[in-house]
């Protein structure tokens, strides 16, 4: 599979667990997917009218049989809510001292408040190996904020502050990857994307410090 | 030997204008609403034509209105009103055994509210269209230019008023004007889930006029409903229209499934499998669908852990569903199933197509999935195929089945079997490759996107052109046949549901005497009665 149909590439410990959650839930789904369709096709197949005046056999149901097949998708999706459960909170609790990178939604861009006051258009850098948590709300509009490779987003609103956390693999130190706005926002929504820059943490400090002085420079 | 009453020919609108017969008025609606089915489609090859770039070929403020208009037009004037207004409309009265609906006016009235909601989204095409999704979240629908929004909004409380009236009518319809001898036993599936959907109609509706009367209320008379400045909330909006569109999910899928129920066992020639199953889970299905609204909004600003409780009922309602799918299976189990169209439609293009909608429902559902799958394409792949390969494919099943029960004509049928393979082939090549690029993270409502999804996007296009293609050919079978088609008998099916006890096209009151029921319309076949009944066919 090429890139453009498949899971993108796991940038955090996190996107790896939601991965596997997703196969475990797609083995299991595969699996009554290939039951039903086999079953459909061999009746079509195997029961079918061959006799003018043919008819079908007297049977009008049978309770075992709707006990099984009510009992059994039950316990397998609730072990899939419960197995889910887990991953809420660890992405929910964001871990103790994390880098806070504001985000702000705007028409139609990101904006992105470092701690030191450096503040940027659509270009996001986060270190690799640091807890970074997002504070996200929105200037206007609902924007949606989403990192595909971190298998997570948050909507930006107006008046309300929602987050999230990821903690990056050092092994994407230097990679770039594309932050997306996914909730409709108007004419602009297409082009509303961000850049996100993976970072060693001391390249990320001494950007975060010279981009600041190249900021009040300018002002 | 019978008495010939000569009624002169009455002019069309006292034949179609003025008429509160169920029957015309179901025709009415279902007419209408393929008309708007063309309309949608229309925009829907609009949108599938501007992705075949991924520069995107309309500009996007002219796609966003095509999305809106495509999604508006599908959900509020195609799929409720051709379930609910044409099929539960010509069918309740019939199979339940009475002469019409409770309130027959009332009846009439509900189409022509519905016709007058069209014609307001019909203008807008002129006035200037909506451009912010069928779901107009504030603030966006708030600062959206133009009068397309208001017509949106007055639009959606006509067609619900119209809704609302559609459900008393067939709520006190089933519960009061049921034949003798129709007991809850042996009142047809059809009819279990209409009543189900009518009465999920009824509680559901008025939260969404709750939603897009505030909505004009802080477009036009300044309020702050949804001004987080003023201490508003755009959050409160999701949630009532959630409330309502969630359950609309269900509003357009339970008649659905009543047709499947219809259709599997006169073609299998077996009693349906399971009937209590089959619809005590439709009640189910009502019951649950009023606590899943929020799994739409796991990402929208609610605590993560909150939605737990949503993802946990959102599996459970899948299980009513798989009853019904493995009761369908179990009723072509050792039946002779005949291949006819509606057969196809409801086996390979209903059951073969939705569960894939129902599975991929299952992983949105979990909540760490959401958390990257929310506002993809995943999304629109999931959604499609429950309205596509499960509403769309019971309606084209339905319409074929009661065919010649409406005209007393059969359809051609190489131009029905040509038709299906059109729209089975075309669902699964437009919609597949969306849960594709959806899984890597491709948004949702983009007019223009990033280069490596555009081959499964030509791909889904190509598709697209495909259904286009189908549909021509089924509305062109349906016009000729209801003019030049083969002559069938009042039965062509054996059919046992009431309808298909008097002649075809039913006579203006039905029955002229009022049937006493003595048994279930799933009884089994006796291949003595086929030969017997032949001549009548």
């Amino acid at each position: 599979m090429s890139s453009s149909s498949w899971l993108p590439v796991q940038l955090t410990s996190m996107a790896h667990n939601v991965d596997l959650l997703f196969y475990i839930m797609l083995g299991i789904i595969t699996f009554f997917f290939v039951l039903v369709e086999v079953l459909l096709i061999t009746f079509l197949i195997r029961y079918r009218r061959s006799a003018k005046n043919q008819v079908g056999v007297n049977v009008h149901g049978n309770n075992v049989l709707e006990t099984v097949w009510t009992l059994i998708p039950a316990l397998i999706l609730v072990f899939m809510g419960a197995y889910s459960v887990r991953y809420v909170y660890e992405a929910q609790n964001p871990p103790a001292k994390p880098l806070v990178i504001e985000v702000i939604g705007h028409e139609w861009f990101w904006e992105f408040k470092y701690p030191n006051g450096l503040d940027t258009h659509n270009d996001l850098r986060i270190p690799a190996g640091q807890n970074v948590l997002f504070d996200i709300h929105s200037a206007d509009v609902i924007h949606g904020f989403y990192i595909p490779e971190a298998r997570i987003q948050q909507d930006a609103l107006p008046g309300r502050i929602t987050q999230f956390w990821v903690n990056v693999d050092a092994k994407d130190v230097g990679k770039q990857f594309q932050v997306p706005c996914d909730q409709f926002c108007g004419a602009g929504h297409p082009i509303m994307v961000g850049q996100m820059t993976v970072m060693s943490p001391d390249d990320f400090n001494t950007w975060m410090q010279t981009e600041l002085q190249k900021q009040q420079a300018k002002s | 030997m019978e008495a010939v009453l000569q009624v002169p020919r009455r002019s069309f609108v006292r034949e179609w204008v003025l008429t509160v017969d169920h029957k015309k008025i179901g025709i009415m609606y279902g007419v209408t609403a393929l008309f708007f089915f063309l309309i949608g489609g229309l925009f829907a090859l609009l949108v599938r034509t501007d992705l075949l770039s991924y520069k995107g070929v309309f500009d996007a403020q002219s796609y966003n209105e095509f999305f809106t208009m495509h999604a508006t037009v599908m959900v509020f004037l195609v799929i409720i009103p051709m379930l609910m207004g044409a099929f539960a409309n010509y069918l309740v009265p019939l199979q339940v055994g009475a002469r019409d609906m409770a309130f027959p006016r009332m009846n009439a009235l509900s189409y022509w509210l519905y016709f007058v909601g069209g014609i307001t989204i019909l203008l807008s095409m002129v006035y200037g269209m909506p451009d912010s999704g069928w779901t107009a979240y504030p603030p966006y629908s708030l600062t959206s230019q133009g009068p397309g929004m208001d017509f949106f909004v007055m639009a959606i409380h006509i067609v619900g008023l119209s809704s609302i009236l559609g459900a008393i009518n067939i709520i006190v319809t089933v519960h009061r004007m049921r034949a003798p001898g129709m007991t809850w036993n042996r009142l047809p599936l059809f009819v279990w889930s209409t009543l189900v959907t009518a009465y999920m109609q009824l509680f559901a509706t008025p939260a969404l006029a709750g939603a897009v009367t505030t909505l004009l209320l802080d477009r036009h008379f300044g309020t702050v409903f949804y001004d987080s400045s003023a201490g508003g909330d755009p959050m409160m909006y999701q949630h009532l229209f959630w409330f309502y569109s969630h359950p609309a999910v269900y509003i357009m899928i339970l008649p659905a499934f009543g047709i499947i129920s219809e259709v599997i066992p006169v073609f299998a020639r077996k009693p349906i499998f399971g009937y209590h199953a089959i619809a005590y889970s439709s009640v189910a299905i009502g019951f649950l669908g009023f606590f899943v609204w929020a799994h739409h909004m796991f990402v929208a600003g609610m605590q993560m852990s909150a939605g737990i409780p949503f993802m946990i009922s959102s599996l459970v309602i899948a299980v009513p569903t798989s009853v019904k799918i493995f009761n369908w299976l179990a009723t072509m189990w050792r039946g002779a199933v005949e291949y006819t169209v509606p057969m196809m439609y409801a086996s390979l293009g209903f059951i073969g197509s939705f569960i894939i909608g129902g599975f991929s429902g299952t992983i949105v559902a979990a909540v760490p999935l959401d958390m990257h799958l929310h506002d993809t394409y995943f999304v629109v792949a999931h959604i499609h195929y429950v309205l596509f390969g499960g509403a769309v494919m019971c309606i084209m099943a339905g319409i074929h089945f009661w065919f010649p029960k409406l005209t007393g004509r059969m359809y051609n049928e190489k131009l029905g079997y040509l038709g299906f393979w059109l729209y089975f082939i075309g669902t699964q090549v437009t919609f597949f490759p969306m849960h594709l690029v959806g899984l890597a993270g491709m948004p949702r409502r983009i007019a223009s996107y990033a280069p490596i999804f555009q081959t499964w996007n030509q791909v889904a296009t190509i598709g697209s052109y495909i259904l286009g293609l189908g549909t021509i050919i089924i509305l062109y079978n349906l016009m000729i046949s209801a003019k030049y088609g083969r002559k069938v008998g009042h039965n062509p099916w054996h059919a046992r549901t009431l309808e298909w006890t008097v002649s075809s096209p039913p006579p203006e009151h039905n029955f002229d005497e009022i049937p006493v029921v003595t048994d279930s319309p799933y009884r089994p076949y006796k291949p003595e009665e086929l030969t017997a009944s032949k001549e009548s066919a």
